[in-house]
């Protein structure tokens, strides 16, 4: 089975995604994560303000048959969530590294991106 | 003799030594005892001293043990109820595939018990006006302790306390400590007066801390609350959740729980559909649809099938034990469903005008009652001026215990709640001796002393 | 074998039931000798004849599984026959009595609660028993609140749990209720708990440990001496998951192996019907140690030799509004006295057997072994959701799916002992079908059911559990 991947993100070991963009980064669920949970049904999202720390839960995703938590890709303040998702929770099962995002922040320290993987090491270590 | 007889084992099991014999080969063992491999040092020898009976036996025996219970006519309430069941209800819930299915996971060959509870859901909400009912949870006690840690989840402002009468039962009160406790929530009770909040008292104790307050209507002493909205606006100036506890005979008559504010209403919903059990219930949970994926217990919803046609499922099972676990909502798994069942099948054999007959009965009674047993020197009933619902408190001049005992020589049983209280109910399983009941309470309570 | 479950058809091929409010909706005002103020307006529910209802419900029972249309395989449930002479001596009018009479007026039934106590005290091992949580994981509560007043009353709360990965949801709820934090052993490659592991885990903060044994992918927890010993040397208690006691029936009592603390599932056990979800009741039983924590009030027998409740010395209080679910402990009370000694041991061995045969009969893996009474397949390359709606076209109703989840694709398995060797030839045959099925096939599943596959997705992400909340945008038939 071939799951979606983007060469500008960069992956977590739990199958989040972080793209960054001038200081802040997006922050979702990669394509394998939206498939083994199946059917997305609800998110429990942080608000705008709080802060998250690279590696911990910040969020709590729901299907029909698993809950699962959402680990931060990287840490920093949320200044945005994506609130289609709560009528809408689909949205992350059909386009996971576009309308399906969660959240954004302000990166506190962009070198955490290095302890991320980047595709191909996602690919090969991951997705195998 | 049949091999189903217990000298064979057990009756329920079908085998046959041929049979056995072809099992063990495709096994591939030659002696059952092989597949037995439970370490030799942790087996025991099987004897329980526990005899095997027919079962013609044991419903002669268990029959007789069930005898030495007295016949006594049964003036008691504060918490459980007797009302008539019709036989329809034993009949259909005895159906088998009713009776011994078990929780609806393979919705598409479950749909029958699916559709029943989603009926009871909806009977229910249209009672409490609230949205959602969950399928059940144990009995009217346990539900408190759910609406409890329930409050103290949902509310974005912390806080740790729990308001409840003064006058709440002591069962309930327990069952809801063991709760409370492991939720790091304290109980508080606020005062009652002459059987109804006193909302001074309440006011005072509210606070931004408490997460719930609880009241009810009738009380367990059987008094009507005539405060109920001005107890929801308390809660509501405190962010706190207000919590009513009622039943669903009650429910068709006093102010519906949601336009006084109440944001979950819990109780006994097996008024309807189980007569007198020996404290089996049904714990009716019900709250405000902003609640829905915090609440605990199971929820049968409608939707589709692959057809497009009509279908009942199991909904937001991501909120129980089985998918949720330590971050479930509650532990609850078996739960109170054939109740629930047989609930729904009582209102709907009553319909909305035999609701409100019964629920005229359980005023009507226990006023004329109380009238006639007031008009009895010595006896003071009701003793809280209040509209009641099945049931009063009475004080006696004369010791409570002492006329307690003498009814119950004359065929009565009734609640002594001290030394001058006593505690009657009637519903429409009992009126019919009243009379006699009033008898026996001029024999035995009467001022002027009466020969032993 | 073919199987085909009641449908109902309109002339629209519309195929449903109509639920109640279908059928009528009355308004009702609100006409009692209480003032306005103190009363709602109104009531609108559906009324109905006695004729009516019998129809309706009559048609939603042949919509239904139970024991009776066939094999219940669902593995930790123990779906046995329910004897109907037990349905009886529950309806028995001297019993319906209410609960908070007087201890003497009340003989028979409080004799009846004595000897059950006894009987199940000494079928687990134990030294006394309660027969007051109304279900299992209320049993479990009621187990770890009791563990948590002895380490209190010691002086030395304590604030962990221990659990394996394929306990049963309840446990680590359960723990959570209580307030404790759950630590989740994971299992060894021979499904059981990591003894290294446990013993890593047991600290001063261990209050217990909970385990079921045989445990839930049905083998025998073979450490379980060590696994006690390391509890008990920090000061922790055992608790044993009741579920699983009709493998044990007999043979192994838990209160011989280390626990401290057990449940009993009586409507797993001891045959009492399922109900659709409910009521069970869940008793516990403890080692003498810890006697005085039991709820209250507990049922003793008097010097005169008869029967009264008292309240224990350090009671956890209630956990239940009442005495528990009485028609229900009786019924298991009723089944005990039947079976004897004779009968209890046979059915354990029995449902061992049939566990063991069903399991050479089918074509899916079965990772763990031994096991006892019951087994956990893999549906392997199939989804187990698939293969339970395949099996309902078979006849059978499916195992349960899914957990634990140690096994990929978890097909939970327990024939129990009421089924034939025929039975469960058909029981495989169902199993079968759906592990040669086609993809297509098993996507197509099932289509013998009274409702074909339903869209799980959209229950959830748009619930309507009310006829009022029925959205007329989503295609229902409008009512005329």
């Amino acid at each position: 089975m071939s799951y979606e991947t983007h060469d500008d993100l960069y992956y977590t070991e739990d199958h989040e995604w972080a793209r960054p963009e001038d200081g802040t980064a997006t922050i979702g669920l990669a394509d394998y994560a939206q498939d083994e949970l199946g059917d997305l049904v609800f998110f429990e999202l942080p608000a705008v303000g709080d802060e998250l720390t690279q590696g911990d839960a910040f969020a709590v995703v729901e299907s029909i048959k698993a809950v699962s938590d959402v680990y931060a890709p990287v840490s920093g303040e949320v200044i945005e969530v994506n609130e289609a998702l709560h009528d809408n929770p689909e949205l992350t099962n059909e386009d996971p590294y576009g309308d399906g995002w969660l959240v954004k922040v302000e990166m506190a320290d962009p070198d955490e991106l290095d302890n991320l993987y980047d595709i191909d090491a996602y690919e090969a270590e991951l997705l195998e | 003799m049949s091999q189903h007889h217990t000298a064979h084992g057990t009756p329920y099991a079908p085998h046959d030594p041929e049979a056995t014999a072809e099992m063990l080969d495709a096994i591939g063992v030659d002696d059952v005892e092989e597949l037995f491999a439970f370490p030799e040092e942790l087996t025991y020898d099987g004897s329980f001293d526990i005899d095997a009976h027919t079962e013609r036996e044991t419903k002669a025996d268990v029959g007789d043990m069930l005898a030495q219970n007295d016949d006594l006519v049964e003036f008691l309430g504060r918490g459980h109820y007797d009302h008539y069941v019709p036989s329809l209800v034993d009949h259909l819930s005895g159906r088998s595939e009713f009776l011994t299915s078990y929780t609806q996971y393979q919705a598409e060959a479950s749909q029958g018990f699916l559709q029943v509870l989603f009926e009871y859901q909806s009977i229910l909400s249209e009672l409490t006006g609230l949205e959602i009912v969950n399928c059940s949870i144990y009995d009217a006690a346990t539900a408190l302790g759910e609406a409890a840690t329930l409050s103290s989840r949902v509310r974005s402002v912390s806080g740790d306390r729990i308001l409840i009468p003064e006058l709440t039962d002591d069962r309930h009160r327990s069952v809801l400590e063991n709760y409370a406790d492991g939720a790091d929530l304290t109980i508080e009770e606020f005062a009652y007066e002459d059987g109804n909040a006193d909302l001074d008292a309440l006011a005072a104790a509210a606070g931004e801390d408490v997460s719930m307050i609880y009241a009810t209507s009738p009380t367990i002493r059987g008094t009507l609350e005539e405060n109920l909205s001005d107890i929801g606006d308390i809660a509501d100036d405190h962010d706190a959740l207000f919590c009513l506890g009622t039943d669903p005979i009650a429910l068709s008559v006093i102010e519906e729980p949601a336009s006084v504010g109440a944001d979950i209403v819990v109780g006994d919903a097996s008024v309807l559909g189980m007569p007198a059990s020996y404290g089996l219930g049904l714990g009716l949970f019900s709250t405000r649809e902003d609640f829905l994926r915090q609440i605990p217990g199971r929820l049968s919803g409608i939707t589709e099938d692959a057809d497009g046609n009509r279908a009942y499922a199991m909904v937001l099972q991501t909120r129980e034990q089985h998918i949720r676990r330590e971050r479930a909502t509650s532990n609850i798994c078996t739960n109170a469903a054939w109740v629930a069942l047989r609930t729904a099948m009582h209102a709907s054999m009553l319909g909305p005008s035999g609701l409100m007959e019964l629920a005229k009965t359980c005023i009507d009674e226990p006023a004329e009652l109380a009238a006639e047993l007031d008009a009895i020197p010595g006896i003071d009933a009701p003793a809280h001026d209040r509209h009641h619902f099945r049931e009063f408190v009475l004080e006696t001049e004369r010791d409570a215990q002492a006329v307690a005992d003498g009814l119950q020589d004359r065929g009565f049983a009734v609640h002594v709640l001290d030394d001058h209280e006593l505690q009657v109910c009637v519903t429409d399983t009992n009126a019919e001796h009243t009379d006699d009941l009033v008898t026996a309470f001029e024999d035995v309570a009467a001022l002027e002393e009466v020969a032993q | 074998m073919k199987f085909q479950q009641a449908t109902y058809e309109d002339d629209a091929n519309d195929r449903y039931e109509p639920h109640l409010a279908e059928k009528d909706q009355t308004t009702v005002e609100t006409d009692t000798s209480l003032p306005d103020e103190l009363t709602r307006d109104e009531i609108e529910l559906p009324e109905l004849s006695e004729p009516e209802l019998a129809r309706h419900f009559t048609r939603l029972s042949q919509m239904n599984w139970g024991v009776e249309n066939g094999p219940y395989p669902l593995g930790s449930c123990t779906m046995k026959y329910n004897p109907k002479f037990t349905e009886e001596i529950a309806a028995d009018p001297a019993g319906a009595i209410h609960p908070q009479r007087p201890d003497e007026t009340v003989q028979g039934t409080l004799a009846i609660m004595h000897t059950l106590q006894d009987y199940l005290a000494r079928i687990g091992g134990m030294d006394a028993v309660t027969l007051q949580p109304p279900s299992g994981a209320a049993g479990e509560f009621t187990g770890i609140s009791i563990a948590k007043a002895y380490h209190r009353a010691n002086d030395d709360p304590r604030s962990e749990v221990i659990v394996p990965d394929t306990a049963h949801g309840t446990n680590p709820a359960t723990a959570t209720m209580a307030g404790y934090d759950v630590v989740e052993i994971e299992s060894n490659d021979k499904g059981q708990m990591d003894l290294d592991a446990v013993r890593a885990a047991c600290s001063e903060e261990t209050a217990a440990l909970m385990l079921t044994n045989p445990n839930t992918v049905g083998v025998f927890e073979e450490n379980i001496t060590e696994l006690a010993e390391a509890v008990h040397d920090v000061g922790g208690l055992m608790y044993y998951d009741g579920a699983n006691l009709n493998a044990l029936m007999g043979r192994v009592r838990p209160g011989d192996i280390g626990y401290d603390i057990m449940h009993y599932n009586v409507h797993k056990t001891f045959a009492t019907p399922h109900g659709g979800g409910g009521p069970g009741a869940g008793p516990v039983g403890v080692k003498e140690e810890l006697r005085e924590f039991l709820p209250n009030p507990h049922v003793r027998e008097t010097e005169e030799g008869d029967y009264e409740f008292y309240e224990p010395a350090q009671t956890i209080g209630k956990v239940h509004g009442h005495h528990g679910n009485w028609p229900v402990l009786l019924k298991s009370f009723a089944y005990i006295y039947r079976l004897g000694d004779e009968g209890l041991l046979d059915m354990g061995e029995k449902a061992i057997l049939n566990a063991n045969y069903l399991a050479s009969q089918i074509d899916f893996e079965i990772p763990y072994e031994p096991f006892f009474h019951e087994f956990v397949a893999s549906a392997g390359e199939h989804h187990a959701t698939d293969v339970a709606k395949m099996m309902l076209d078979n006849g059978v109703h499916a195992p349960t799916t899914a957990w634990p989840e140690i096994v990929p694709q978890a097909l939970m398995t327990e024939p129990t002992e009421i089924e034939s060797k025929d039975s469960l030839d058909t029981l495989a045959a169902g199993f079968n079908a759906a592990a040669h099925a086609s993809d297509e096939e098993l996507h197509e599943a099932p289509t013998s059911t009274s409702a074909r596959r339903v869209d799980q997705t959209d229950a959830d992400r748009n619930p309507q559990l009310t006829w009022d909340a029925i959205d007329q945008s989503a295609g229902e038939p409008a009512d005329d």
